[in-house]
């Protein structure tokens, strides 16, 4: 019951939370950040890191350095830490923490689907998969043939089989089918999550209801802009928006026929929290929305901190984990290209 | 100074023979000098168009995640090439390169070498006709209705390739990643003027060099 998790949270939650919080007191600071912006190179970058808490990650590891090892890397810290909390985790925690992998299993599958079908080595995709979303059959993903044949020999025993119902077709794989089960599959799980959290009830439903229809929100935004100009019609465009969230249902039906950057502007700006996202943007401009939306993220992952005896503090650690990760690659990109005038294009400072 | 006289007398003709040879000269060194400041011109330009093209990808790979860019999505499968390159060397001196874009790859009947021949003539007209578009805009703006719309036929044609190309990341991707491989195909357009470039001033200087060498013996 709301109001009264401050009897019972701590029995079962309360270590983990203290781990978490201590681990939110690692996150990389705006000082740290204006440290990495300065680098002159990635070895420096490596120098700067091995003073925080990355540092037993990356301190070992031999120059020349590249940014995928740096990123690597940092994301081996996420895993450990997410493994310790997860280990120690009772229900219904320990189920709430495996949901926040499922994007990245679905992410995982998609990338060994696509890769097999462009004939690569199923050994180079698996190196290439995030370390959150492996699980033990994840190999034999590259010998299906079509959605079925995916689900029937590999799915069907993982947490991502409830989602497959929505599409499973006979049909062949091919790009357009892979792109449509990707986005079928997120919609699902983000859907799953949600009810899952409303479940819990309490301050981790209240929290993670809006956490989750921002990023539902996001979604819809972004795959009406990437869809422009596309062979993806207007229906199948809609089918992968939500069921829930702020757009839900009306924007979603503007947001389904718009055909340019300006109509989707003008469809956001009728909702408040959206207006300052877009005020920030020029018209016609879309460069900078994605980092707008990361910013306005981050600003509401930050808030759930503020409240105690919840589940979101995971979600929200981890979410920051990987905009601090997704920092750092920016950052090296930029030093490795020599284009450190650009650092501050897509760097979000976190607290 | 009666020499001089002799040679600025228009009706003495080694004289007016010599000045000519002078000016031609000079024009050969000229045209070489100009040749060399293209090319300067156009490898700085492709360096900033490489450098705008590489930031942009780290931009759509920031945007869409680094598992859906990332050089395991490259497709191995055996395809037709999108672009191809034609060397015309009427003049074994100074060749001449031209690009074929985005030959299409969706006709899987394409196997004999006339149809694939067929299929570069259109798109090197295609291609010609681009290259007009950036010399003078307003010559095909006078043209008629039925001109527009195969132009516009055209720019749908490439567009859909264009897409082909970037499906191996996904249908639904990052408009900064369609920006990355405009950057990226703008500069195989520089690299193909500065080869031709390249080739207009190794023959200059040829010539140059040549008359040079007939002064000195």
């Amino acid at each position: 019951m709301y109001g009264f998790e401050a009897l019972t949270f701590n029995i079962h939650g309360g270590y983990l939370e203290a781990i978490v919080r201590g681990y939110r007191s690692g996150l990389l600071t705006a000082a740290d950040y204006n440290n990495l912006c300065q680098c002159e190179t990635l070895d420096d970058i490596k120098m700067h890191l091995t003073a925080t808490e990355y540092g037993p990650y990356l301190q070992n590891e031999p120059s020349p350095l590249h940014t995928t090892t740096i990123v690597e890397k940092c994301t081996l810290k996420l895993v450990d830490e997410y493994k310790h909390m997860l280990c120690q985790a009772t229900e219904p925690l320990s189920t709430f923490l495996e949901y926040i992998t499922y994007g990245h299993m679905i992410d995982n599958v998609v990338l060994i689907v696509t890769g097999t079908l462009h004939e690569r080595d199923v050994q180079e995709l698996l190196e290439k998969c995030h370390p959150l979303g492996m699980f033990d059959s994840i190999a034999t993903l590259a010998v299906a043939q079509n959605m079925r044949e995916l689900y029937r020999l590999v799915l069907v025993d993982t947490p991502l089989a409830p989602y497959f119902s929505e599409c499973i077709t006979s049909e062949d794989l091919d790009d357009m089918n892979i792109e449509i089960m990707r986005n079928t599959l997120y919609k699902a799980y983000l859907e799953d999550f949600y009810q899952f959290c409303q479940k819990l009830g309490g301050a981790t439903a209240e929290i993670m209801s809006d956490l989750l229809a921002f990023e539902a929100d996001r979604r819809a935004v972004n795959i009406t802009i990437n869809s422009i100009g596309t062979e993806l019609t207007r229906d199948d465009r809609k089918k992968l928006y939500s069921n829930f969230g702020l757009l839900y249902p009306y924007g979603h039906e503007e947001l389904a026929v718009c055909e340019d950057i300006d109509q989707v502007r003008g469809v956001m700006e009728k909702y408040p929290p959206y207006q300052p996202i877009f005020a920030k943007l020029s018209y016609g401009e879309s460069q900078m929305l994605d980092k707008a939306f990361y910013e306005e993220e981050v600003k509401r992952l930050c808030l759930a901190f503020e409240q105690q005896f919840h589940y979101a503090v995971f979600f929200a650690y981890m979410r920051l984990k990987e905009q601090e990760i997704r920092n750092l690659m920016w950052i090296s990109e930029c030093v490795a290209q020599n284009q450190k005038s650009r650092v501050h294009d897509s760097v979000v400072f976190i607290f | 100074m009666e020499e001089e006289n002799r040679e600025l007398n228009p009706e003495n003709g080694s004289g007016f023979t010599k000045q000519h040879q002078e000016e031609e000269e000079d024009h050969k060194v000229v045209k070489f000098l100009d040749s060399a400041d293209s090319y300067l011109d156009l490898f700085d330009s492709l360096s900033s168009t490489l450098r705008q093209g590489w930031l942009e990808l780290a931009t759509a790979r920031q945007s869409m995640g680094a598992s859906r860019i990332n050089r395991a999505l490259f497709d191995l499968k055996y395809h037709n090439a999108a672009t191809s390159l034609q060397v015309i060397q009427d003049d074994v001196k100074q060749p001449n390169f031209t690009l074929c874009k985005w030959v299409s790859t969706n006709n899987q009947n394409c196997s004999t070498e006339e149809a694939k021949f067929d299929e570069d003539e259109l798109f090197e007209k295609n291609s010609t006709n681009a290259q007009l578009r950036y010399r003078g805009t307003s010559e095909i703006q006078e043209k008629s209705p039925e001109s527009i719309g195969s132009k516009l036929t055209v720019v749908d044609q490439i567009q859909k390739e264009r897409s082909k190309s970037l499906s191996m990341f996904g249908t639904l991707v990052s408009p900064k990643l369609r920006c990355a491989q405009i950057s990226f195909e703008t500069a195989l357009d520089t690299l193909i003027e500065m080869a031709n470039m390249r080739s207009s001033l190794l023959s200059a200087y040829d010539q140059v060099h040549k008359d040079m060498a007939s002064t000195k013996g």
